[in-house]
């Protein structure tokens, strides 16, 4: 496909797809409790209600700050995901590495903090450090496991060369060396708090700081923010099943040839990643403190990731 | 509406009212279903579920949740003290019932009031302002 096309459709596909995702996401997690649960469109029920609201800006909060973030925020994770997604759609990588989309990624989790502790509201605070030390626990791992995966294809940090590295070889980069397949394990390890979802959701715990740096939004800025992170949850996703197990190469060259099923292929299996990686932790686990969580990730993904990068230096 | 998010308001209740609309959203009952969630800040919420028949203390603060939620939205009194102010009524701690204080769109009695009640309060409440 075209790059331009492939840019210009991105957006609202994404939008669509990573909304969809977190419906499904909910409806797994309500079956898993034994209960009926929401229909899948749930989300667009909830950000149509959240846009028709009244915005609110507290008296207690700078208000520039405080109404543009959630904007940034849904913005950089969009463009983050639907650059993603057009280097699988167009075949080529014109636009944007690797880099520039967890940079983005990471924007835009930065772009809500700094909104929530401009709200004056001292659990949006709370939130705001809590998530910068999550951020320092995770990111550091997840980016040496990136710049694992760089070193291990190649190297090249584009995405789509990533993609044919892993076509040339015949093997889903997870699967072709030691080295990758531990990259691959923290990133995937570290999925849970990129998303901030149960065991990691220590900067919003719900029923302890009231949702941390999103308490004081309400309609449109909410439904901004909810969007900022449906969107950047499926990025996550789509980012591992592209560059770490690209599996429509196992399926041939028609399979390849042929960019539907090749995309279709690479969604369900982001969707089989947010299952594993999102909807069972925060179904099954519970709420760690913010020292436990440090030490998890500083513990293993850390040292996943540093051994990742130490085999892959030796050609493992 | 297709999700009315819920906030809960405890303005002296003794308890029992609360516990029935958390059993509503157990398994058993499972209001999620309808959309509902029951979320911790009044920014984030379209329902008000008041329970207790609003002592001295609570006044303020009930008005205060009631302002803090952005517009449109519905108020829902479970209970038969929130509906009524059944026994403390007329007592100098009490300023309720509700109605007396912010506009009420449904009322749920009982005594506490089943999940099953409480449910459909909020479902035909939520019907009645946003249809």
């Amino acid at each position: 496909m075209d790059a331009a096309i492939a840019f210009l459709i991105s957006p609202p596909a994404v939008l669509l797809i990573s909304l969809l995702f977190e419906g499904i996401d909910r409806k797994i997690h309500a079956r898993m409790q034994k209960r009926i649960g929401p229909p899948v469109t749930q989300p667009f029920y909830d950000l149509i209600k959240l846009f028709s609201k009244e915005r609110i800006v507290p008296i207690t909060a700078s208000a520039r700050v405080f109404e543009t973030m959630p904007m940034i925020a849904a913005a950089v994770s969009l463009l983050g995901a639907s650059i993603l997604l057009s280097n699988i759609l167009s075949g080529s990588s014109v636009i944007g590495d690797l880099i520039l989309v967890m940079y983005l990624l990471a924007m835009s989790s930065v772009a809500l903090m700094i909104g929530g502790s401009a709200s004056g509201n001292p659990y949006g605070v709370v939130g705001f450090s809590r998530k910068m030390s999550m951020m320092i626990a995770y990111e550091i791992p997840m980016f040496i496991a990136i710049i694992s995966v760089a070193f291990g294809s190649s190297p090249s940090l584009a995405i789509n060369n990533i993609i044919r590295f892993q076509i040339s070889l015949g093997l889903p980069l997870a699967a072709s060396r030691p080295s990758m397949a531990l990259a691959a394990a923290t990133f995937l390890l570290c999925m849970p708090a990129a998303a901030s979802v149960v065991p990691f959701d220590i900067p919003e715990a719900k029923t302890e700081i009231i949702y941390g740096f999103l308490i004081e939004y309400g309609g449109p800025y909410l439904a901004l923010a909810k969007i900022a992170k449906a969107v950047s949850n499926f990025a996550l996703t789509l980012l591992a099943s592209a560059v770490f197990l690209y599996v429509p190469l196992l399926l041939g060259e028609n399979v390849l040839l042929n960019l539907g099923i090749s995309l279709s292929l690479c969604l369900i299996e982001s969707l089989l990643i947010m299952f594993v990686t999102i909807t069972v932790p925060r179904t099954v686990l519970a709420r760690l403190k913010i020292g436990q969580a440090f030490k998890f990730y500083w513990m293993l993904p850390l040292i996943l990731s540093i051994s990742s990068i130490i085999l892959s230096s030796v050609g493992l | 509406m297709k999700s009315p998010w819920i906030f809960h308001l405890n303005t002296g209740s003794c308890n029992g009212c609360d516990i029935e609309i958390v059993a509503a959203f157990t398994p058993r009952y499972d209001l999620e279903r309808f959309g509902c969630l029951l979320v911790g800040s009044p920014r984030h919420a379209d329902v008000l579920l008041v329970t207790g028949p609003v002592t001295r203390q609570m006044l303020p603060r009930l008005i205060r949740v009631y302002e803090q939620i952005p517009e449109p939205k519905v108020v829902v009194a479970v209970g038969t003290c929130a509906s009524s102010g059944s026994p403390f009524l007329g007592s100098e701690m009490v300023e309720g019932p509700v109605d007396r204080i912010i506009p009420v769109d449904a009322y749920i009695v009982g005594c506490p009031p089943r999940p099953e009640a409480i449910a459909r309060g909020i479902i035909m409440a939520v019907m009645s302002k946003f249809r």
